[in-house]
């Protein structure tokens, strides 16, 4: 259990939404360009940090039984605080994410990470935990609106990659496109973990989402028949 | 019983702390969400409302008092050196919460200029119509008060969205009621008198 290794775990092995594939209602929403997919994601880090920071702390005094009525209060309270941050200075981003900043309250990364490391660990793992899977989510979403951006409108971050004998692939920035540029990029990650465990000589996963570890290590647990 | 208690203890103070947290939050970024409502929200509406004008109807605002003791933004427009129009922000109930609409008014003769949609919650595809040029085209020139066709009047209403256009008809009778309220008071600051300090300024930007 150290500081790196939680770090690290939310920047590959259990990136959100492509290894769990949780919080995939504002993944697939708003990545219609990386600007939109940034924003998203700063916005999502910035709730996912402070929540499992202040979850973390007062972990000892939240009853059991309401745990879960504390975590949905502190997490809202934070998106309300970032919608309004937002309204005040990036208005023209608040306006292009739209409802999907409130909707964060019910992002099941922030309720999950809670629920599942914050509420169990102290605040230095939270905050590495917290940080990784932020930063994870954020680089995610950059890169399927890159993606997406690219591809449909001919441009990275607003500026012109192409020439302008390029035709935009409109379908892409449409919610088409969302769905294919996920799978293609699902199908390339478990692609990757193929071969990257067929290098280490070991057997592929079969489904990785289960475990998100290498089999190697697992000692088996009661999901491992899932598989 | 003394779990309960605890249980209502904790939710309690959570609660307190968030609400008198946001609350400070709230009051702090008022005037900057303000100013940015301005730039993009309102600023774009009223350009869109008066085209060809030759002030700068954001910068050139003025907030008036009215009767019950609110205070309203009012943008002027300019044309020639002269005040041809106003601009009021006023509100409506529509389907998702109130909707905000720019109306623009002609101070000759007292009709709609034409109007522009600020903020709205309508649900997307059928009440986020009324932004649309069909719907808001039907306001131009018209004189008040207006009403929705079902209420004998000559706005036709958003198919599938009657609410919505209600809300914005609504919204902009409520403008209108503040234009008629403060029409003199509107007149003596912008038009009537030559040593108007603002006046001046105008003109003075019209010869440059």
């Amino acid at each position: 259990m150290s500081f790196y290794k939680e770090f690290t775990k939310g920047l590959w092995n259990e990136l959100p939404p492509f290894r769990l594939l949780l919080g995939l209602c504002p993944v697939l929403a708003v990545t219609k360009s990386a600007q939109n997919g940034l924003g998203m994601g700063v916005a999502v880090l910035f709730v996912l940090l402070l929540s499992n920071i202040i979850v973390s702390l007062v972990r000892d005094i939240i009853p059991k039984k309401v745990r879960i009525a504390c975590f949905v209060t502190i997490s809202a309270t934070l998106v309300v605080a970032v919608e309004l941050l937002m309204q005040a200075y990036t208005y023209p981003l608040y306006q292009q994410l739209g409802i999907f900043v409130p909707l964060i309250v019910v992002n099941c990364i922030i309720l999950g990470r809670a629920e599942a490391f914050a509420a169990k660990n102290p605040v230095y793992l939270a905050v590495a935990d917290g940080l990784g899977m932020g930063i994870g989510f954020t680089l995610s979403l950059t890169f399927l609106g890159s993606l997406r951006e690219i591809i449909g409108a001919g441009t990275f971050f607003g500026v012109p990659v192409f020439g302008e004998y390029y035709q935009p692939f409109t379908m892409m920035i449409e919610a088409p496109g969302a769905f294919i540029c996920l799978g293609c990029i699902l199908g390339f990650m478990n692609y990757l973990n193929r071969i990257q465990s067929r290098r280490k000589g070991l057997a592929a996963h079969k489904n990785p989402t289960v475990c998100g570890s290498t089999c190697a290590q697992c000692g088996g647990c009661s999901k491992a028949n899932l598989s | 019983m003394k779990s309960i208690i605890n249980m209502i203890g904790v939710l309690s103070l959570l609660c307190a702390v968030a609400g008198f947290g946001l609350a400070y939050l709230k009051q702090n970024t008022a005037l900057p969400i303000e100013n940015q409502l301005l730039t993009y929200v309102q600023g774009p509406a009223i350009l869109k409302v008066f085209q060809g004008i030759e002030n700068s109807p954001i910068d050139d605002r003025k907030s008036f008092k009215l009767e019950n003791g609110k205070s309203v933004n009012i943008f002027p427009a300019f044309k020639n050196g002269e005040l041809v129009g106003v601009a009021i922000e006023g509100f409506g109930q529509g389907y998702g919460g109130s909707i905000g609409v720019i109306s623009g008014f002609d101070i000759k003769n007292d009709a709609l200029v034409s109007i522009g949609i600020t903020t709205m919650r309508e649900t997307p595809g059928l009440g986020t119509v009324i932004a649309n040029d069909p719907f808001t085209k039907m306001f131009v020139g018209k004189a008040l008060p207006v009403t929705l066709k079902k209420d004998g009047g000559e706005i036709d209403a958003v198919s599938g969205a009657t609410i919505s256009s209600q809300g914005a008809v609504l919204a902009v009778a409520e403008a209108g009621s503040i234009y008629n309220a403060l029409k003199a008071q509107i007149i003596k600051t912008w038009k009537d008198g030559d040593n108007n300090e603002f006046l001046q300024g105008i003109h003075q930007r019209v010869v440059e």
